[in-house]
């Protein structure tokens, strides 16, 4: 993982070494800008839970499954440069697809139950995304993305339709509740204190999933497409290929986050398929930063930290606060906190390297 | 030996304005070819059609002996034709080591592979480092490339056409802006590419056309006026009257009267 050095132009020493066939350096400068931080931050994670009380741990649980989901509309949005508004629709599809799974269809291992809804996820996003890039398009060649955009909204708003209107099976606008504790196997039983160490495990292996596809020969091609798609296809790129496949990575991660919020929250209503959901993950890319990884995962501490308060002291007033975020985000970090910290980050070991 | 490239009758018509009519010529393998022509000739858009980026109304378009007037851009590239784009098209937020290497797995196998990085792909950071070298820009590599001179941007525009290492190079302007130095240093680097590489390009620059291509061709009005060898161009009064120009030349009913 600290092999790829993601976004440090300044890593000559690097380059050197892959050319030269030389022997790393005692201590890599990768390993010091990305490693090390990783490190402390995934311990600091690991071991939260016997410092604070359940409540916070469940928040932090939150954290993680709102930073994965953000994450993987970053896949598209900041690497591809293919804007969504109805990212939602994967984490619905994904959540409701575990919870119909265990109430309805009686699957209780969890490990199928994901699977199945991971392979539902990809299923739905293969499917919408043909309509999306063939007919509305985004990118060279596409009329106005705003049609893409509009069709986006349109997805996650359709799927929560159907979510309410196929009572039977969803539990109609009540939704669906009353979703067991995962059953891994083997007997072993996953309490809600558990369950803090399975997201962890499972975001921490998605995001390195995801931090390798972004880096990879693909991931780069990604980014090229964000920059200048006519370019990349004079270069014999399909790029509506890329466009399609980033589409259905993004949504599988989407839907991965969908599952661990179903298993989290017990319950399950339509909202969570429809734009005010979408919209979470777009406050996430934004106030995070579409440049950097890890900027979603960041934001989404600070969103789920304004959301328990406000549901605290100021529930009436969500959507205000909610905008307030928007706004503000967009006034003082036009940037994002991403670009921020990592500015912040090079001065630091810059100082101390040097 | 067969032509690398030929177009049969290619028109192409925007509405009622015809921007290419019935135009026709070939390109042996190792050719090098200037079109010239004044501004609105259709230059551009006859490169877009060999390109894939427009499709003629009429006509066909062969590479290699094989059809490809409704060949996608990318699939045209993954055959063996590269181009350059008078408008600089870079990837601007991107380092030129990584334009480099985006450039060059462009018609690789790699560009598909989802695990494997980038960035420690040996035989791709040589090639990048091979290609940079090559276009003076390797001690640019960690530059932003927004960052760089517009002359700069203009090398790395060339090297980028460069890297799928193509039989057939379309390069529409590539001194397009730049300064007599800069032109100059463009001349030379495209005189020193192999024969394996076939050239047909763009250019207002005389220096550049007579210093590159054996033959040249004159585009007006979407229809090719004449061709011949650069002494013949040199010569010719259809080339001076059109396009180093006399008044009557851009009026198309008194050029008809000639």
């Amino acid at each position: 993982m600290s092999r790829t050095p993601e976004e440090l132009p300044g890593d000559e020493a690097y380059t050197g070494d892959v050319l030269a066939g030389a022997p790393a350096p005692r201590v890599p400068r990768t390993f010091l800008a990305i490693g090390l931080p990783v490190l402390v931050i995934a311990v600091i994670v690991l071991v939260l839970p016997l410092f604070i009380p359940s409540f916070v741990a469940s928040l932090v649980t939150k954290m993680m499954i709102y930073g994965l989901f953000g994450v993987s509309l970053n896949i598209i949005w900041g690497y591809a440069g293919i804007p969504s508004f109805g990212h939602a629709a994967f984490f619905g599809v994904g959540a409701y697809g575990a919870g119909i799974l265990i109430l309805k269809a009686g699957i209780s291992n969890f490990w199928l139950n994901l699977l199945l809804a991971l392979i539902a996820t990809a299923v739905i996003a293969a499917i919408l995304g043909v309509p999306a890039f063939r007919v509305f398009g985004v990118g060279a060649g596409a009329v106005n993305p705003i049609y893409f955009l509009l069709a986006t909204i349109a997805f996650g708003e359709i799927l929560s339709r159907v979510a309410i209107a196929v009572r039977p099976v969803t539990g109609g606008s009540t939704g669906l509740s009353g979703i067991p504790e995962p059953q891994l196997g083997f007997g072993f039983r996953v309490t809600s204190g558990r369950y803090y160490y399975l997201v962890f495990v499972l975001v921490a292996i998605c995001l390195y999933i995801v931090w390798r596809i972004v880096n990879s020969h693909y991931g780069y091609a990604l980014r090229g497409i964000h920059d200048n798609e006519k370019r990349m296809q004079a270069l014999g790129y399909n790029t509506w290929l890329y466009k399609y496949t980033s589409w259905i990575i993004a949504a599988v991660f989407g839907g991965m986050a969908g599952v661990l919020f179903a298993y989290y929250g017990n319950t399950l209503m339509p909202n969570n398929m429809a734009m005010v959901t979408s919209d979470i993950a777009f406050l996430l890319v934004i106030m995070g930063s579409a440049t950097t990884f890890f900027g979603p995962l960041v934001a989404s501490v600070i969103y789920v930290g304004i959301e328990y308060l406000a549901s605290l002291y100021l529930k009436d007033r969500w959507p205000l606060i909610f905008g307030a975020m928007f706004v503000i985000t967009i006034m003082v970090i036009p940037q994002g906190l991403g670009v921020f910290i990592q500015k912040l980050w090079k001065k630091v070991i810059g100082g101390s390297a040097a | 030996m067969a032509p690398l490239l030929e177009v049969r009758g290619v028109s192409l018509h925007f509405g009622g304005l015809a921007a290419l009519h019935e135009v026709s010529f070939g390109l042996e393998p190792g050719e090098r070819l200037a079109l010239i022509g004044p501004n609105g000739a259709g230059k551009t858009t006859l490169f877009n059609v060999l390109t894939g980026q427009l499709k003629p109304s009429a006509g066909h378009v062969f590479f290699k002996g094989q059809d490809i007037t409704h060949a996608k851009v990318f699939e045209r590239t993954q055959l063996g034709m590269a181009r350059s784009f008078q408008i600089t098209s870079l990837f601007p937020y991107q380092t030129v080591k990584v334009n480099a290497l985006i450039a060059l797995q462009g018609t690789r196998k790699g560009r598909y592979h989802l695990f494997s990085g980038l960035m420690g792909d040996r035989k791709m950071q040589a090639d990048a480092r091979a290609l940079l070298e090559a276009n003076d820009l390797w001690e640019l590599r960690e530059e932003v490339v927004s960052s760089l001179a517009y002359g700069q941007q203009r090398r790395l525009e060339i090297a980028l056409s460069l890297a799928s290492d193509p039989e057939l190079l379309l390069l529409d302007e590539p001194s397009c802006g730049l300064t007599t130095v800069e032109s100059a240093e463009i001349t030379a680097k495209l005189k020193e590419l192999g024969k394996k590489i076939t050239v047909l390009m763009i250019a207002h620059d005389m220096d550049l056309v007579f210093g590159v291509a054996e033959r040249v061709m004159l585009l007006h009005y979407g229809e090719i006026m004449c061709e011949g060898t650069c002494d013949e161009i040199r010569t010719n009064q259809m080339v001076r009257d059109i396009y180093m120009g006399t008044r009557k030349a851009y009026d198309p009913m008194a050029q008809g009267e000639e």
